[in-house]
C-alpha cells in the first residue's frame, strides 16, 4: 500500500519533479561553463510568465495534438512507474511521440516539418534499443514487467551492463541534448516541432518536456533500482554525464546520428541479450 | 449441413457465370446479395460447427478437377506462346508434364477430399466478408473505368470466383486439389493485373504469372515426393501431418512452404505483388488483404504441427524475419502510395508467416489476430487509395497535402488505417506485441536464430513506424482553422464499403478482450490441438504463461483513436489564429517528406532471399 501511495504521489508530481530537475540541469550546466546560472526555480517562473501570454494558435487540430502528447506522455509515464509491461512502455511513449510528429506535420510550416521528421528519425534511432532491452529484461526476469525486476537480488545493472551502455548512448537523442539535439536544433531550426505553439498550449510541450525528464531518467533508475545508494550514484553520475556531453559536443546531422546509435548501441543491446540468453 | 459448405463453393461460380450474362442494373444487386448471403453463412458457420467437417465427393468430381487442372495448364501454355514468354512457356511445360504424371501415377483412395476445421471457419470469414465489401466497392469503382461494358462484368465475374476458389482452398484436404485450387488463383491474379491491358499491366501480369507457377511446381513437386514415400499413405494434408513422427521426412512440407511463400510475396518472389498495383484498385485491395496473399500465414498454419521446432520452421523463421526488416526499410524510398502499402504488406505477411511457422500456441493466436486484422485495415486503406485515386486523382504520397482539406473523412479513414496497423490500442499492434513477447519468452530455444529475429522485428517495428508517421502526418496538414468540418460525399456505394471497414476496424479494437479468448484462441487451440487457457485474472489477459496487461491497454484503447477524431472536430474559441511563423521570410512552402534511397539495395535483398528459399528446399530434403 505505502509503495501504491508513493507511486501516486510521484506521477502526480511527476511534472513538478521534472522541472526542478530542469531547473538543476541548467545551474549545473551554466557552472560548468563558469556562469552563475538561473535560480533553480527558473522553469517555473518561465512557466508562470508563459501562462500570463497572449494565446496564439495556427488551428484546433495542431493545437489539441499538442495536448495531447502531453496526456499521452503523461499515462506512459504512470504505467512505468507502476511496474508495468516494458513493450508496452515503449510503445506508449512511441504514441505520444507520435501525437506530436503528426502535430508537426498538420501545419504548414516549415521548421515545423522538418522538426517532425527529424523527431520520426529519433525515434527510430532509439526505439530498437529500447525494445532490445526489453527483451533482455524478459531473459533475467523471465517477465515483461518491470516490477519483476523487484524480485531480483542483485541490481540489473550488473546483469545487463551493456543493456545500460546502449541506454546511456540514446539518452541523448530522448532528452533532445546535443550532440544529438536534431529534433529540436534551436540555432537551426528553432525548435521544430513545437515552434507554432505559444501561450497556454505552448506549457503544454513545455512540461511534457519535463515528464520526458522523468521517463529518462526511470529507465536509467530500472538498472540500479535494488540499492538505493547505488541507485542515487548512479543517477547523479549519469546526470552529470549527459549535460557533461551536451556541453562539451557540438550536434551532429541526423544521419551520423543514426549511423551512431545503428553501429554502437544497437550492437550493444544485441550483445547483451545474447549473453543473457546463452 | 455440408451443402452450406458446398454453397460456399458454388454460389460464388454461379453467380460469376451470371454475371456474364445478365444486364448491369440486375449485376449490382445480384453482387449485393451474394456477398449477403455468403457472410450470412459464413457467419453461421462459424458459430454453428464445432468439430471438424470432411467432405467426401463423388469420383466423378475427381474427374472434373482433373480435367480443369489439364485445361488450366494448356492455358499457361497459350499465355505463353501468345506473349512469346519463354519462361513461362518453360514452366507450363514442367507443370503440364508433372500434373500428367502424377494423374497418372497417384493412388486412388476414397479419403476426403475437403477438411473444415476452425482455421478453415476463420479464413471463411474474412475471405467472404472482406472481399464482399471490396466486391460491392468494385462495383462502382469499376464502372468509372475506361473500358467496355464487357469488360466491365468480366472484371466483376473474375472476382467472385476468385472468391469461391479461395473458399474452396482454405478446405481442400487433397494436395491434387489444393494443387487446382492453388493455380486457379495464379490465373486469377494473372486476368486480374493484366486487367487494363496496357504494356506494363501485361508485363506485370505475366510476372505474377510464371511466379506463382514456381509455387504450382512445388507443390507438385511434394505430391510427387509423398507419392513415393511409403510412410505417407494417403495424398491429403490430415494424411502427410498424421505422419509426423513417423516419418520425419520434411521435404513435402518444405515445398509446400515454399509455395505458400511465393504466394507470400517473400523476397526474392515479392516483385508480382508490387506489380499488381497497375491493376484498378479493387485488385489490390483483395490481392493483399483478404484473399492471394493470406494464402501465405495460412498454409503455414495447416503445416506448423508438422515443422515446428524443425529446422525448417528455423529457415522460414529467419527468412520472414528478413523479409519483415527489409521491406519495411525499401519503403521508405517509395512515394507512391500504394507502393507503400504494398511494401507494408510484404513486410508483414513476413511476421505473419513468421508466427505460424514459430508454432507455439501464442504465436499462432498472434498470427491469426494478424491475419484478420491486417486483413481488415490493408482492405480498407487500399479502398480509400482507390478513392483518392478516382476522386482526387492523387497517387502519391507528397502530392496529397490538401487531402486534410479537401477530404476529411477520406484523410480520416487512412489515419485511422496506419494507425491501426501500427500503435495501440489497435489489433495490429496487439499483434506485433505479441510477437515480440511470444518469440522473446521462446527465445532461449532459439539461442542465436531467435536473436537475431527479434531484433529484426525490432527494428524492423520501428522502421515501419517512420514509414506510417511520414504518411500519416500528411493527411493532416491543412492550412489554418476551418470553422466546420464538412465530411465530404463520396458514391454511396463507396461510402457502405468504408463505413463497414471502419466499423469493422472500430469495433475489432473494442471488441478485441472478448474476441481473444473468444475467437483467437480456440482457433489456435484447434491448430497446435493442445489445450490454451485463457482467463482474466486481476486486470490481467493470461494466455497460457503470456500476461497481457488489459487495464493500461484498455485506457490507451481511448487515447489514440479519441485524439485522432476529436482533433479533427474540436475547435478552441477565444483563442486568436496567427499564420505560420517562418522567421520573417516568404517562403514558397511545399510539403516534403524523408526519402531514403534504400530501394538501390533490393538486388542484394533478391539475392539473400534466394539463398534462403535454397536453403529452405535444402534443409528439407537434407532432413
Amino acid at each position: 500500500m505505502n509503495v501504491t501511495l508513493i507511486a501516486v504521489i510521484f506521477v502526480v508530481l511527476a511534472p513538478v519533479i521534472g522541472g526542478l530537475i530542469y531547473g538543476i540541469e541548467r545551474k549545473i550546466k551554466a557552472r560548468m561553463q563558469q556562469r552563475i546560472g538561473p535560480p533553480i526555480l527558473q522553469p517555473f517562473y518561465d512557466f508562470f510568465k508563459l501562462a500570463q501570454k497572449r494565446t496564439f494558435i495556427v488551428h484546433s487540430t495542431h493545437a489539441f495534438l499538442g495536448v495531447m502528447h502531453f496526456v499521452s506522455l503523461w499515462f506512459a509515464l504512470a504505467v512505468l512507474v507502476f511496474g508495468g509491461d516494458f513493450i508496452l512502455v515503449v510503445y506508449l511513449h512511441l504514441l505520444s511521440t507520435a501525437l506530436l510528429i503528426i502535430a508537426g506535420y498538420s501545419t504548414r510550416s516549415v521548421f515545423s516539418h522538418l522538426g517532425s521528421n527529424r523527431l520520426a528519425i529519433s525515434a527510430l534511432a532509439y526505439e530498437p534499443v529500447l525494445i532490445l532491452i526489453a527483451v533482455s529484461l524478459y531473459m533475467v526476469t523471465g517477465s515483461f514487467n518491470i516490477s519483476s525486476i523487484a524480485t531480483l537480488e542483485e541490481p540489473l545493472l550488473v546483469k545487463m551492463p551493456l543493456a545500460f551502455v546502449a541506454l546511456l548512448l540514446v539518452l541523448p537523442i530522448k532528452l533532445k541534448k546535443s550532440p544529438f539535439d536534431v529534433a529540436e536544433a534551436h540555432q537551426e531550426i528553432t525548435g521544430g516541432a513545437e515552434i507554432e505553439y505559444s501561450g497556454i498550449f505552448y506549457e503544454f510541450l513545455y512540461t511534457a518536456k519535463w515528464l520526458d525528464y522523468i521517463f529518462a531518467y526511470a529507465l536509467v533508475y530500472l538498472f540500479v533500482s535494488s540499492n538505493i545508494f547505488l541507485a542515487i550514484t548512479v543517477l547523479i553520475l549519469t546526470f552529470l554525464l549527459v549535460n557533461a556531453v551536451d556541453n562539451s559536443t557540438a550536434r551532429v546531422d541526423y544521419k551520423q546520428m543514426l549511423k551512431f546509435t545503428f553501429w554502437t548501441a544497437l550492437p550493444a543491446a544485441l550483445i547483451n541479450l545474447l549473453w543473457v540468453t546463452l | 449441413m455440408s451443402w452450406l459448405f458446398y454453397s460456399l463453393f458454388l454460389i460464388p461460380l454461379v453467380v460469376s457465370g451470371l454475371i456474364l450474362i445478365l444486364p448491369k442494373k440486375v449485376n449490382q444487386a445480384l453482387i449485393i446479395v451474394t456477398v449477403s448471403v455468403l457472410s450470412a453463412i459464413s457467419l453461421y458457420l462459424f458459430s454453428s460447427t464445432t468439430q471438424v467437417v470432411t467432405l467426401h465427393v463423388p469420383d466423378i468430381v475427381n474427374q472434373l478437377i482433373a480435367g480443369v487442372d489439364l485445361l488450366l495448364l494448356l492455358y499457361f501454355g497459350y499465355v505463353a506462346i501468345r506473349h512469346r514468354h519463354v519462361l513461362v512457356g518453360i514452366l507450363s511445360v514442367l507443370q503440364l508434364a508433372g500434373a500428367i504424371y502424377v494423374l497418372t501415377i497417384a493412388p486412388h483412395h476414397s479419403e476426403a477430399q475437403f477438411y473444415i476445421d476452425r482455421l478453415s471457419l476463420l479464413m471463411f470469414l474474412l475471405i467472404n466478408i472482406v472481399s464482399g465489401i471490396i466486391a460491392v466497392f468494385a462495383i462502382r469503382y469499376i464502372d468509372e473505368e475506361n473500358c467496355s461494358e464487357y469488360r466491365k462484368k468480366f472484371f466483376l465475374s473474375v472476382i467472385m470466383w476468385f472468391i469461391g476458389v479461395m473458399n474452396m482452398i482454405v478446405s481442400a484436404d487433397n494436395l491434387e486439389y489444393f494443387f487446382l485450387f492453388f493455380e486457379l488463383t495464379t490465373l486469377a491474379s494473372f486476368l486480374l493485373i493484366g486487367f487494363r491491358k496496357d504494356e506494363i499491366s501485361v508485363r506485370n501480369a505475366l510476372t505474377a504469372l510464371w511466379m506463382n507457377q514456381i509455387g504450382g511446381l512445388a507443390i507438385l513437386g511434394a505430391i510427387i515426393y509423398a507419392i513415393f514415400t511409403p510412410e505417407y499413405q494417403q495424398l491429403t494434408f490430415s494424411g502427410l501431418l498424421g505422419n509426423v513422427g513417423t516419418a520425419g521426412l520434411l521435404l513435402p512440407f518444405a515445398l509446400l512452404a515454399v509455395a505458400a511463400l511465393i504466394k507470400g510475396a517473400q523476397m526474392p518472389f515479392s516483385g508480382w505483388l508490387l506489380g499488381a498495383m497497375v491493376a484498378p484498385t479493387p485488385v489490390s485491395a483483395l490481392l493483399h488483404s483478404s484473399t492471394m496473399v493470406k494464402i501465405a500465414p495460412f498454409v503455414i498454419l495447416r503445416i506448423s504441427p508438422a515443422i515446428k521446432d524443425t529446422q525448417v520452421a528455423t529457415v522460414i523463421m529467419l527468412l520472414t524475419a528478413f523479409v519483415f526488416l527489409v521491406a519495411a526499410i525499401s519503403a521508405l524510398s517509395q512515394d507512391t502510395f500504394k507502393r507503400i502499402l504494398a511494401y507494408s504488406t510484404i513486410s508483414l505477411l513476413g511476421l505473419m508467416c513468421l508466427l505460424a511457422a514459430a508454432g507455439s500456441e501464442t504465436a499462432i493466436t498472434a498470427a491469426l489476430m494478424l491475419i484478420i486484422f491486417h486483413g481488415i485495415s490493408k482492405c480498407m486503406l487500399f479502398l480509400n487509395a482507390g478513392i483518392i485515386e478516382h476522386v482526387y486523382h492523387y497517387k502519391e504520397t507528397s502530392q496529397m497535402d490538401r487531402l486534410g482539406e479537401l477530404g476529411p473523412f477520406t484523410a480520416l479513414a487512412v489515419a485511422i488505417g496506419f494507425m491501426s496497423l501500427l500503435l495501440p490500442p489497435f489489433g495490429g499492434f496487439i499483434g506485433k506485441w505479441f510477437t515480440i513477447e511470444s518469440i522473446g519468452s521462446a527465445l532461449p530455444a532459439l539461442k542465436l536464430t531467435g536473436a537475431f529475429i527479434i531484433s529484426a522485428i525490432a527494428i524492423g517495428g520501428a522502421v515501419m513506424a517512420l514509414l506510417y508517421f511520414k504518411v500519416t502526418g500528411v493527411l493532416f496538414a491543412r492550412s489554418g482553422e476551418q470553422e466546420t468540418i464538412r465530411f465530404e460525399q463520396t458514391h454511396p456505394l463507396y461510402r457502405v464499403s468504408i463505413y463497414l471497414l471502419l466499423f469493422l476496424v472500430i469495433g475489432g479494437m473494442l471488441a478485441l478482450p472478448v474476441l481473444l479468448p473468444q475467437l483467437f484462441v480456440p482457433v489456435a487451440s484447434a491448430i497446435t490441438k493442445l489445450e490454451i487457457i485463457s482467463e482474466f485474472r486481476g486486470g490481467m489477459l493470461y494466455i497460457n504463461q503470456l500476461a497481457l496487461p488489459l487495464i493500461p491497454m484498455l485506457i490507451a484503447f481511448l487515447v489514440l483513436p479519441f485524439t485522432i477524431i476529436v482533433s479533427l472536430f474540436i475547435h478552441f474559441r477565444k483563442v486568436d489564429r496567427v499564420k505560420e511563423y517562418t522567421c520573417g521570410e516568404k517562403v514558397d512552402y511545399r510539403f516534403s517528406s524523408l526519402y531514403f534511397s534504400t530501394d538501390k539495395a533490393m538486388p542484394y535483398y533478391i539475392v539473400i532471399g534466394g539463398i534462403f528459399f535454397i536453403a529452405l528446399i535444402f534443409v528439407g530434403g537434407m532432413l
